[in-house]
């Protein structure tokens, strides 16, 4: 089954520090910025949610039509939007990347905050979307 | 006259929306393109900033037709058959006095066929309350006439149900009335006439009246009573224990009948209806708690029956009761739409009365629990409910937001946008405004909710509405860094701009989304093909300051002007100023420290010539740089293209300013310092460009140039003469040749620079004056790292070629033209280029000046920069122009070729003091003048003695690193001025060649007294031939060594033909071995062969005798060999003016300390020994000269086709002063049977050194092999030799006297004599020593276990200065000498 999925960092001041498409659907030309609207709108509802849970991991915190935002709480945050419901791969999956993400951090060419644009995060954040989502 | 305009009422409106559904639809879309052309005024500006949207209250930022289509919408759905509210409660049934027969048009006017179907289909009560009313002009005559008729009225329809009205009673005409009565109902009067003017007050009065009275008197009283009656009705079937058991039972006999899709049909006559008109009616007269139990009655009944429409309605009742009973206000007007939204106004009021907090909870639970209900009810039903569901999430929304749930409020809003696109629209734009309201504001649920219905709008056709979303968004997503939200935002505003024709505004946002790498091929060439269909739609030309395509790389500015350094090429220009500094002095530096002894001493700075004039002495000339009218600026600037997609650019050019004086500059470089002046200043300046083109003081230029996807281009841009230029093309490879140039100059300063730290002891020996690269080990590294570096190069330049294919988009880098014709200050501001055609693009050269108002520390800094763009135009100058003639792009190494320099002035005034200096001596020579016409390879043949006179000219000529043109050169008036030069390709790899020539003024009233002339090339060497030679002692005969030469061709297809070996110094002499045919057989070498020959090499001077201290050169023959078989080849002399003049550079270049190959191809074969008298090493150094031809090259009429390879300072083996050879018979006969055999030998020894030399020589009785062979290598024990004598003997002995040599240590020969021997030995003198050995068994013996031992005494000559240098003492091993000794029997 062809699955929608859209991963993002965002870090402080909503600015994306990675983006990815890591769905299997076929791409579409306009669901690239689609998706980032729906991810950014689903910003308002985190940053509601932040101060008001403890846990990590949300699931499905917004909708639009058939896709879910989860989100997993880092100091940055980590978002993924999905058609899939298989809430034990997504989390999974976010923890994994945060596992990587901690990797990037601690380069220390890295300035946090900066868009990460190694090809190694990129290639294995694209291996656990195949594996978990 | 009721019904005439039926669309206007509601009751109308019912019947219109029976007949035709689409009406509604249709009616709503009207609302909103209106509201849209409305708001068109506001398109062109600016998106306001969100903090300013966030700070305006609600209603001004709710656009204020919401509140109208909402209202539309809601009586769209009205007159439904299972609410009361609208059903009609009186018919008021006018007629005019006019009409002939007012009695029988009443009773038509109330006909009940023409009555809606509600009425007539029994879902209405037919049976409504008639008032009928006849209407008189007072203007058509008096009213005796309408009083007759209203009697007949009264004894017709009753005597309470009728009225007259009479009108227009106010004769004399034009009453003036504060409002117009009549001018809301009449649209389409004429503005001229004044409606009502014929009113009276008392005419007015009376209409008040009529209506007062209908309602108190008529309506009221009527509704009144039938909420009595149905009261009463329903009390007595429904209420009480009694009939809800009877209603239980009746219903489950109901149960069977069939149901239809909504439900049971009830008609008015039913006791649901019933109940629920009583409700309603109840409701309406405020009798909240009647309507209340009468609502809850029915929901149940309703649910039972699967009556999902009528439950929901009852269910919104239910919660209006709530509401309306808990604030307990009254309905001002009953007679007012009810349904309108004063309704939740007077909620809003209710909550401003501040009612007890816990009644607000417990009613907003309910009410949202009902809502809720009748919502999902109305979903359920599908398409048939939808417009109820609408209505009912209108009121529910306005409850939300009545209590400042704007979130839930705006979810509503999502929940209510069905299928129809229009409507979701406004639906989907009143949840953003809903987002925006809310506390704390969800402003990116706001932009995004916009962009959805901005989507919808345009769906629709709605183009303006949508523009008007997008802006909103807009104001949201304004810096955000989601790049392809706003590449979303921009590019569709732009195009519906551009739909609606608006195409400036549609540029304005168009060009944001330009600069789109990151997004897909197919996406860039929407963009950009959107974009240039909308310009060129337009028709005219836009001009766009900070255009994002291309992107103008300002760190890559460079800048290249000729002060006093004039350049004769463009490969030879060095950035004389650029924006960051950075680059600017690594070319300059390897100038200046070429130019360093040439120009004046005082001219340490660029700066200096102008201390002859001191009223120029002002400091800000002194901060700006320095060009002469007429001569070129050129100006360097990348060009980025960041798509996939090729664009292309043209007319490049400069935007420059001029002023006569500089005091004129300030205020403009003052004013540039906000961006928007800057952009004016630009302005102003093209615009001014383009008027007078003709008449300014400098010409620009302009170039045309493509840029394929992904590509990086350098433009040059350059000031110039016109008439010298003109526009003209370079190829697009030199352009980036010339940035590998950069590179491998910079590569190399880098890696030369350890290097020299590390050998710097090897240095200091060299001549100081040549620049690092040129020193011998930095050179060295430069000829390995070249080859590699081009390489790192090239993917760029590879890349850049293909692109260029696969665009069939040549890129070209050209040049403008602009001259500086007058004397002043010329500013360049900026660059303009033209994009597609039909867009100009600037960008403003000065660096970034908001960032420097920051820093206060950064004012130096600011100067500088500022004045890097500034230029003080001076008169003009003569300039010389060089040309290199005759120089290949591509030689071999080896090459040696005679070039020519050719110097012009175009100006009158003569320059003269001509010098010369040249960055690499080593490959470029200074030839004589008469060289300009002699036959290059001839005159190398060897002549007689007489021609010497040569050399010393040439060695004279080889100490001046500045070369001085003779006294009487001058230059001038464009006669060409023509020297020689000299060029051999001494080692592979791309070499810069460096040419700097001094000249001055003839002219001393110049502003400038002298200025440089700046050449350089590039040079790729080939590798040729590789040479190498190894020396090694000959063990038979003293001062002899053998050569061996090896000769590798590393071509790749040329063959070489080698001519002939030379020395330089006389005192080697070298002869072949072996007759030439064994040697070459083949005459020559084709590529990739190799050779090997060996040669006799022969001290001359040693075997000269003693007294002749100073050797004859020109006696001795022996130096050259010929190595061809065809004789008809002269032998050259290596002595000769070009050739010693370059092997004297070898031998400074080539290292001292090692043997080494030299890669090199030369058909000659010069090899030279080098043994000079004053040299501090022993004679054991030998230069060798080569000499080749390359076969079959006749093409190039400029190749003299004659290759030197040079391999210099080649050791011989030996180290030590002293040679020495044992001399003996190599062949006894001794009858061992007697005694052992006693063998006399002699040792002669010479002493090559020129001082004396104390020689010790140990015999040793034990096997050398104990011994180590040198001093250096301790540890290390060679074995083999004692082995090989032990096989040697056994094999001539056979086993008996094997078993002697083998069981006891005693070596089978002993050395007698005095073991230890001294001898004293003068310079250069020769002696001999007896040996004596004594053999006890027959077998072939190595008599090399021996050691001399010899140190220096150092007598009287050279002895202080040269002992550091040299050994003083040291150790040789014995050479193997074998002797045979055969039993004789």
């Amino acid at each position: 089954m062809a699955t929608t999925a859209c991963f993002m960092i965002v870090s402080r001041n909503d600015i994306p520090i990675y983006e990815a498409e890591v769905g299997t659907a076929p791409k579409k030309e306009d669901a690239a910025h689609q998706h980032q609207f729906i991810l950014h709108a689903a910003l308002d509802i985190v940053q509601d949610l932040a101060w008001t849970t403890s846990a990590m991991f949300l699931k499905a915190i917004d909708r639009f039509n058939d896709l879910a935002v989860s989100v997993y709480f880092i100091h940055t945050r980590l978002m993924l939007l999905h058609d899939s419901r298989n809430d034990d791969g997504i989390k999974t999956f976010f923890q994994e990347v945060h596992e990587l993400y901690i990797k990037i951090l601690l380069n220390p060419l890295y300035l946090p905050g900066s868009r990460i644009t190694s090809s190694q995060f990129d290639t294995k954040v694209r291996a656990l979307a195949r594996k978990y989502l | 006259m009721a019904m005439a305009d039926q669309a206007n009422t509601p009751l109308g409106r019912m019947l219109l929306d029976e007949i035709t559904p689409a009406v509604a639809k249709e009616r709503l879309k009207q609302v909103i393109t209106f509201a849209g052309e409305n708001d068109v005024s506001d398109l062109y500006s600016d998106p306001p900033p969100i903090e300013s949207v966030l700070t305006t209250s609600q209603s001004e930022c709710l656009p204020s037709w919401f509140r109208y289509f909402n209202k539309e919408l809601v009586r769209t759905v009205s007159f439904s058959e299972h609410e009361a509210f609208d059903h009609p409660v009186a018919s008021l049934v006018v007629v005019s006095s006019k009409d002939e027969e007012p009695i029988n048009k009443f009773v038509d006017l109330f006909n009940t066929n023409q009555l809606p179907s509600l009425l007539n289909d029994g879902a209405m009560d037919p049976k409504i309350l008639k008032h009928f009313l006849l209407v008189h002009d007072n203007l058509d005559g008096t009213p005796e006439k309408a009083l007759k008729v209203l009697a007949d009225m009264r004894s017709t329809f009753g005597l309470n149900a009728c009225r007259l009205l009479c009108l227009n009673s106010f004769q004399d005409g034009l009453a003036d009335h504060q409002e117009n009565l009549w001018a809301p109902y009449k649209s389409d009067a004429s503005p001229g006439q004044r409606l009502g003017c014929f009113l009276s007050m008392e005419d007015l009065d009376e209409l008040t009246d009529i209506m007062q009275d209908l309602s108190s008197k008529q309506i009221i009283p009527h509704m009144e009573q039938k909420i009595r009656v149905l009261n009463q009705q329903v009390s007595a079937t429904r209420k009480g224990f009694r009939n809800q058991i009877k209603n239980l039972w009746w219903r489950k006999g109901k149960d069977d009948t069939p149901e239809n899709n909504n439900g049971p049909m009830y008609t008015f006559s039913s006791i649901e209806s019933q109940i629920r008109v009583l409700g309603d009616y109840a409701f309406m007269l405020r009798d909240y708690e009647l309507a209340l139990s009468n609502y809850r009655l029915l929901s149940t009944d309703y649910k039972l029956d699967k009556a999902w429409k009528r439950y929901a309605g009852v269910q919104l009742l239910l919660l209006w009761r709530n509401q309306c009973s808990v604030g307990n206000r009254a309905f001002i007007n009953t007679g007012k739409d009810l349904m309108g939204l004063c309704f939740f106004d007077d909620l809003e009021y209710w909550e401003m009365m501040g009612l007890t907090y816990f009644m607000l909870d417990q009613s907003r639970k309910d009410a949202e629990y009902s809502m809720e209900n009748a919502f999902t009810t109305y979903l359920r039903m599908g398409s048939s409910g939808q417009r109820n569901a609408t209505r009912c999430g209108l009121w529910w929304v306005e409850m939300l937001k009545s209590r400042d749930q704007y979130k839930e409020a705006a979810s509503v809003y999502c929940r209510i946008s069905g299928e129809d696109p229009l409507h979701s629209a406004v639906m989907l734009e009143q949840a953003s405004y809903c987002y925006l309201l809310a506390k704390p504001p969800m402003l990116r649920k706001y932009g995004f909710h916009l962009i959805l219905s901005g989507d919808l709008y345009k769906k629709c056709d709605q183009t303006k509405h949508a523009i008007r979303t997008y802006r909103g968004a807009l104001s949201v997503f304004k810096r955000t860094t989601w790049n392809r939200i706003r590449d979303h935002l921009h590019f569709h505003i732009g195009k519906w701009y551009a739909f609606l024709g608006m195409s400036d505004v549609a540029i304005k946002y168009m060009l944001e989304v330009l600069d789109c790498s990151y997004q897909s091929k197919a996406t860039q060439e929407l963009f950009l093909r959107d974009f240039i269909h909308i310009v060129q739609k337009t028709g005219k030309t836009f001009e766009v300051f900070r255009l994002q395509l291309p992107i103008v790389n300002i760190s890559s500015l460079k800048i290249v002007f000729e002060d006093h350094r004039t350049f004769a090429s463009p490969a030879a220009e060095c950035i004389l100023t650029d924006l960051l500094k950075i680059q600017v002095n690594v070319r300059e530096s390897l100038w200046r420290s070429l130019e360093e002894d040439m120009i004046p001493s005082l001219s340490t700075t660029r700066n200096n010539w102008l201390d002859s004039q001191p009223k120029l002495m002002e400091k800000k000339y002194k901060e700006s740089n320095v060009c002469v009218a007429g001569e070129a600026i050129k100006v360097d600037i990348g060009f980025k293209n960041p798509l996939q997609v090729s664009v292309t650019i043209s007319n490049v050019s400069l935007i420059c300013q001029h002023s006569a004086t500089a005091d004129e500059m300030e205020p403009d470089a003052n004013s540039s310092s906000s961006e928007n002046q800057n952009d004016e200043v630009l302005r102003k300046l093209v615009s001014s460009r383009e008027l007078n083109s003709d008449t300014s003081s400098f010409t620009l230029s302009e170039v045309d140039i493509s840029l394929g996807g992904g590509e990086t281009i350098v433009v040059h841009a350059r000031v110039l003469d016109r008439q010298l230029v003109g526009k003209h093309h370079l190829e697009p490879a030199g352009a980036v040749y010339r940035v590998q140039l950069r590179r491998i100059v910079l590569h190399v300063f880098v890696f030369t620079l350890p290097l020299r730290v590390r050998l710097g002891d090897a240095l200091e020996e060299e001549e100081p004056d040549l620049r690092p690269a040129d020193r011998s080990p930095a050179s060295r590294s430069e000829a390995t790292l070249l080859p590699c570096l081009p390489q790192s190069a090239d993917p760029q330049s590879r890349g850049r070629e293909s692109h260029a294919d696969a665009d069939a988009t040549p890129a070209a880098a050209a040049q403008l033209t602009v001259t500086p014709r007058v004397e002043g200050v010329l500013n360049i501001v900026g660059v303009m280029w033209k994009l597609s055609g039909s867009l100009v693009g600037f960008h403003s050269l000065e660096p970034n000046v908001t960032r420097k108002k920051v820093a206060k520390g950064n004012r130096k800094l600011k100067h500088s920069k500022s004045s890097n763009l500034k230029f003080l135009v001076i008169k003009s100058l003569p300039k010389l122009d060089g040309v290199l003639h005759h120089l290949p792009k591509t030689v071999y190494v080896g090459d040696i070729r005679r070039l020519s320099l050719e110097l012009n002035n175009p100006s009158e005034i003569a320059v003269e003091r001509l010098k010369m200096k040249i960055s690499h001596p080593r490959f470029l020579n200074v030839g004589n003048p008469e060289d300009i016409n002699i036959v290059f390879p001839a005159c190398l043949e060897k002549k007689d003695s007489s021609a010497r006179s040569n050399v010393k000219v040439g060695t004279k000529k080889i100490l001046d690193t500045v070369f001085l043109f003779p006294e009487d050169a001058t230059i001038h008036g464009g006669t060409p001025f023509v020297w020689p030069l000299w060029l051999r390709a001494a080692a592979p790899g791309h070499i810069s060649l460096y040419i700097t020539l001094y000249y001055e003024m003839g002219d001393l009233s110049a502003v400038m007294r002298y200025r440089t002339l700046r050449m350089h090339y590039i040079l790729e060497v080939l590798p040729s031939l590789d040479v190498s030679f190894h020396i090694s002692t000959c063990p038979s005969k003293m001062e002899e060594f053998r050569l061996r030469m090896d000769v590798a061709n590393r071509t790749k297809s040329d063959s070489f033909k080698v001519l002939q070996l030379s020395s330089v110094r006389k005192e080697w002499g070298i002869s072949l071995l072996q007759p030439i045919e064994t040697n070459f057989p083949l005459e020559s070498l084709s590529a990739g062969q190799a050779l090997s020959c060996f040669f006799k090499l022969k001290n001359d001077r040693t075997l000269a005798p003693a007294e002749e201290k100073v050797p004859v050169l020109s006696n001795v023959q022996g130096t050259d060999v010929r190595l061809g078989s065809d004789t008809s080849e002269p032998v050259l002399d290596t002595w000769s003016s070009p050739l010693i003049d370059f092997h004297h550079y070898e031998r400074v270049h080539q290292p001292t300390d090692q043997k080494k190959i030299v890669p090199s191809c030369c058909l000659i074969f010069m090899v030279v020994l080098n043994s000079f008298m004053h040299d501090q090493r022993y004679q054991d150094t030998v230069d060798f000269v080569l000499i080749s031809r390359r076969q079959g090259d006749d093409s190039s009429p400029n190749s003299h086709n004659i290759f030197s390879h040079h391999a210099c300072h080649c050791e011989i083996t030996s180290s030590s002063p002293i040679s020495w050879l044992v001399d003996g018979p190599r062949m006894v006969h001794h009858n061992f049977s007697g005694s052992f055999c006693e063998i006399n030998l002699r040792m002669a020894i010479h002493n090559s050194s020129d001082s004396v030399v104390s020689i010790h020589i140990n015999t040793l009785d034990s096997t050398p092999a104990t011994l180590s062979p040198s001093g250096n290598e301790a540890g290390w024990h060679d074995i083999s030799l004692l082995n090989d004598n032990i096989k040697v003997t056994s094999d001539v002995l056979g086993g008996g006297v094997q078993k002697s040599v083998s069981s006891g240590s005693l070596s089978p020969f002993i050395w007698s004599g005095s073991s230890s021997t001294r001898v004293k030995l003068d310079a250069m003198s020769t002696t001999e020593v007896p040996l004596l050995l004594c053999v006890f068994s027959p077998g072939t013996y190595d008599l090399s276990n021996y050691v001399l031992h010899w140190s220096l005494l150092s007598v009287n000559e050279h002895g202080d200065s040269g002992a550091g240098s040299r050994q003083s003492s040291g150790t040789c091993q014995g050479h193997p000498f074998y002797i045979t000794v055969l039993q004789q029997d």
